[in-house]
């Protein structure tokens, strides 16, 4: 998808003024989905499993080259084959080439942010195939011509009346259908797309190396029909996504879970080696695993950022936060939003690219303790406004005044007439016409310095 | 939930009492001037001999936040510097003592990792030892001094806690506002926004403005029948109460040092007195 | 070839981004608490997502029984859909029809998990008939319910077929208006049926 994140701040604007519903939808849902990770977390010892995950998280990062090559033995020994893609171009070219080797002309996708990454659907499109987006959440924002705004409920940000309207509007069911209605219309139309379809395109959750193994978790089986019914599956996965054993899945898939929506596994889960060889097997007869670089290496470079590949995609950190809830996803501007986004993003896309989403934080942490693996994410976005300050990212004014504060506050007399200078002048109408305070003035009323500062209470003596 | 330094004196801090420098950081000094004059005479109250060294200044955590760790390190040096013979240094804000406490540290490996300094191990032994003796006001009061008992003046007072994200995530004061407010008499109101961030983040309240104030909102229309909301940090007051004020929404805002002061003492002053 | 060469690109890339970076140590194995009765552990787990646990009348035999149980539902199922592994004697007496059909589906599953409430169904059933239909009975040897999702995983291991299915209840969904809706694509109803039995695939016998 493209990239828009430049206008953070004028979007996020626009939503919290013309879209109040998308904050309301929002909020409600995420604070919904944490508070069943928390009781999700509440019933494991959530923090050993936690530092499990993350220590197995960085012996696969630092041995990545290593599994990578055993995965892809594994994967072509069951019978699969694996392609190789550096960037988002060349992943899209696999793709739609692999659809054309097979004449391909409909596709059925399970919900995968690493496709939405590439672009795979536009390029499909322009291939001249048919493409369903199949979870249900996406298969609304597909029918809205939307980006998801969550990486778990892309469509979080959607009233029910909104749905009602769409597929009213688009499917013809009845313009106050209740959930289940509105469900099964879709489910019709996506049957038959099943039924219909030569290729089943997912992403994936994990990959096993030991056993050649792409994990996918979900909750409504439509991952289950797309790697199962079409004679061709392909899966679009990013280099992370590596795990050593199979026994390190099964920790995985159960915190993943419990980190999403509180669950101790998704309902269902596939487990694809790769495809119906043996004659008792049943299943696709070709299965291609294509993995996507794309950035992630430049992020496994960066001395800091690397630990942001742990990110498992469980959308913990995107519901914990309220920044994040005051938006969606959409604000952010690229595929990957919320606290996570805003770490990874200029580690794919490069710092200039992501500006300013590391500054679209208030560092309260409350990612970091939600997040499965720990990935220090108030840490990291430090780290990325550091380098955003040393390439000259941000407003010359703002370092400036940064500067002149650490000049004046190194000499406390200085400190002492400036700060008196700067509280009073606050107070008045001069505040409105400084570059810093004027932005926090439009919102608020501007803060009432006290009658004496302390330090000349302190002088005249405290009783 | 480990604190270091955790040694309950009790009543042998007022046979040999303890000496506290404050740092009153710089919205205290100039915001809630009143609130700092009461955290001096609550700590003289509960057993401490109060010093102000006159040298300090700014924490320097706006330009940490900001990612300006340079200048960070310049404000951090000279603080480690005015705080060097201090027996233990107490802020009226869980912001800033974060950033002595948990940032300064960082700081220091940050320069030293960059330059390679000479010094640098002198400097993180500074760091480390400024951190051990750094307290917030209410975990001083909690947990170095071991009180949560401090009078009744705050009863029949409904109040809500806000949290502030440092103290909370950071030092991991999850229930020590609220065990202090109780222990001055008040009764402590469930407030489901309690533990969320209220949006002020320094910077970010005046870069991304218009979510800074989305998240104050929400802070604000969650919350219960109360008399004042109470919080130990001063930024998260000044936004939150910048909102308030602006919208007309009548919510009244007390920093935790006059709150507890008033437990002890009973004294009704005008509502509103910073 | 250039997937090839991207191939080689990608690796070089990975090995110098962690040349110089410590080679962290693989953790070992994640040490949870021993269940003791896993059969007990997996029917709360299961049914509290959701799932169903239904127990055959030992006086019938399974084939009769399971006729009808199928009959009783509602709606009464008219016509099956049947795994390829399902043993004889646990088959209904009912017309077997397509799966896209079917008033329910019928599989055997290789085990099941207590620890996360899961059904193991590996591709030698019949994977239509697992997610068509729109109930799914699955009949389940109580001697191949493991403790831990790792245990049950690492014996799988060793014959690992092209595909697996974790079942852990019915399909559902929560994203029209967080109202949660089941049955979305796969099926609506997930029954298990634990029975004696400890044999593999083709357990209760």
């Amino acid at each position: 998808m493209r990239v828009e994140i430049r206008d953070y701040a004028s979007r996020s604007r626009e939503i919290i003024k013309e879209e109040p519903g998308v904050r309301e939808a929002v909020t409600g849902a995420t604070i919904a989905f944490d508070e069943k990770r928390r009781q999700g977390y509440s019933e494991i010892d959530a923090d050993a499993w936690r530092r499990w995950a993350e220590g197995v998280k960085n012996h696969t990062l630092t041995h990545l080259d290593h599994y990578l090559t055993e995965a892809e033995a594994r994967l072509e020994a069951n019978g699969a084959q694996v392609h190789w893609a550096s960037d988002a171009t060349e992943a899209r070219e696999i793709v739609t080439r692999l659809a054309k080797q097979h004449s391909v002309r409909s596709v059925v996708k399970g919900k995968s942010m690493a496709t939405e990454e590439i672009d795979l659907n536009l390029a499909l499109e322009d291939a001249g195939i048919e493409v369903f987006e199949t979870d249900l959440g996406e298969y609304i924002l597909q029918l809205l011509e939307e980006p998801p705004s969550h990486i778990l409920g892309p469509a979080i940000h959607k009233s029910l009346q909104q749905v009602q309207r769409l597929f009213a509007d688009r499917l013809g069911s009845a313009p106050d259908g209740d959930p289940d209605t509105l469900a099964e219309a879709a489910r019709l139309v996506l049957r038959d797309a099943f039924i219909r379809a030569d290729m089943g395109i997912t992403g994936g959750n994990f990959l096993v190396a030991e056993t050649g193994t792409v994990a996918l978790i979900e909750n409504e089986g439509n991952i289950r029909l797309t790697t199962s019914l079409p004679r061709v599956h392909v899966a679009v996965v990013g280099i992370e996504k590596l795990l050593p054993r199979m026994t390190d899945l099964a920790g995985f898939l159960q915190l993943t879970a419990r980190a999403a929506t509180g669950q101790p596994i998704g309902c269902f889960v596939s487990l694809v080696q790769g495809p119906a060889v043996h004659p008792d097997d049943d299943g696709p007869e070709e299965v291609h695993v294509v993995l996507v670089d794309n950035g992630r290496t430049d992020v496994l470079a960066h001395e800091h950022a690397w630990e942001a590949l742990r990110c498992v995609r469980c959308g913990a950190c995107l519901n914990a936060c309220p920044v994040y809830r005051q938006t969606g996803g959409h604000a952010y501007g690229w595929v990957y939003s919320g606290p996570i986004g805003s770490v990874l993003d200029p580690g794919l896309l490069g710092l200039h690219e992501a500006m300013p989403l590391p500054f679209a934080s208030s560092l309260c942490g409350a990612c970091t303790d939600a997040c499965p693996v720990r990935i220090p994410i108030p840490e990291l976005l430090l780290h990325w406004r550091e380098e955003a300050q040393e390439e000259g990212l941000t407003p010359w004014k703002e370092r400036a005044a940064l500067a002149g504060l650490a000049s004046v506050a190194t000499r406390p007399g200085l400190y002492r007439l400036a700060g008196r200078i700067g509280s009073r002048l606050g107070a008045t109408g001069v505040a409105r016409a400084l570059p810093m305070l004027g932005e926090w003035a439009r919102d608020r009323a501007l803060p009432k310095p006290s009658r004496q500062t302390f330090r000349q209470l302190w002088r005249e003596g405290i009783e | 939930m480990p604190h270091e330094g955790a040694v309950p004196v009790g009543w042998g801090g007022y046979l040999s009492r303890m000496n506290v420098a404050l740092f009153v950081t710089c919205l205290a000094d100039h915001y809630f001037a009143d609130a700092a004059a009461d955290a001096v005479r609550l700590l003289r109250h509960l057993g401490c001999d109060v010093t102000f060294p006159p040298g300090q200044t700014c924490c320097g955590q706006p330009a940490y936040n900001a990612g300006k760790s340079r200048d960070a390190m310049r404000m951090a040096r000279h603080t480690m510097d005015v705080f060097a013979d201090s027996e233990a240094v107490v802020l009226p804000s869980g912001s800033c003592a974060t950033m002595v406490k948990k940032f300064y540290p960082r700081v220091v490996r940050g320069a030293a990792g960059a330059a390679g300094q000479a010094g640098a191990g002198a400097r993180a032994a500074q760091a480390s030892a400024l951190a051990d003796k750094t307290f917030d006001l209410a975990e001083f009061i909690h947990h170095r001094l071991g009180v949560t008992e401090l009078g009744d003046g705050l009863a029949g007072r409904r109040v809500a806690v806000h949290q502030g994200c440092h103290a909370l995530r950071e030092l991991r004061l999850e229930t020590e506002l609220a065990v202090l407010l109780e222990g001055a008499g008040a009764e402590v109101v469930p407030w489901e926004a309690q533990d969320e961030c209220c949006g002020f983040g320094g910077l970010f309240s005046v870069k991304m403005t218009d979510v800074s104030a989305a998240m104050a909102d929400r802070k604000l229309e969650t919350l219960p029948e109360l008399d004042w909301v109470v919080s130990g940090d001063g930024g998260c007051m000044l936004h939150l109460d910048g909102r308030n004020r602006a919208r007309g929404m009548g919510v009244e805002f007390v920093h935790l040092a006059t709150a507890l002061w008033r437990g002890v003492t009973g004294a009704h002053r005008p509502a509103g007195a910073r | 070839m250039r997937g090839d060469s991207s191939r080689e690109r990608i690796l070089a890339r990975v090995a110098k981004a962690t040349a110089s970076r410590q080679r962290l140590p693989h953790p070992g194995a994640l040490v949870t608490p021993p269940a003791d009765d896993p059969v007990g552990g997996f029917v709360k787990r299961f049914t509290s997502s959701g799932g169903e646990v239904a127990e055959a009348d030992p006086e019938r035999s399974p084939s009769e029984w399971l006729t009808g149980f199928l009959g009783g539902l509602d709606p009464a199922v008219a016509g099956v859909a049947i795994g390829a592994d399902v043993p004889a004697d646990l088959r209904p007496r009912l017309p077997a029809v397509a799966a896209a059909h079917a008033g329910a589906g019928i599989s055997v599953a290789w085990g099941a998990v207590a620890e996360s409430g899961s059904l193991v169904l590996p591709s030698t059933g019949t994977r239509t008939a697992q997610l068509l239909p729109p109930v799914h009975i699955v009949w389940v040897p109580e001697g191949r319910v493991f403790a831990r999702l790792e245990d049950a995983l690492a014996e799988l291991q060793d014959g690992l077929p092209a595909g697996v299915g974790l079942h852990s209840g019915p399909s559902k969904s929560a994203d029209i208006g967080r109202t949660v809706v089941t049955g979305v694509h796969g099926p609506g109803r997930c029954i298990a049926l634990v029975g004696p039995g400890s044999t593999a695939s083709t357990g209760v016998t």
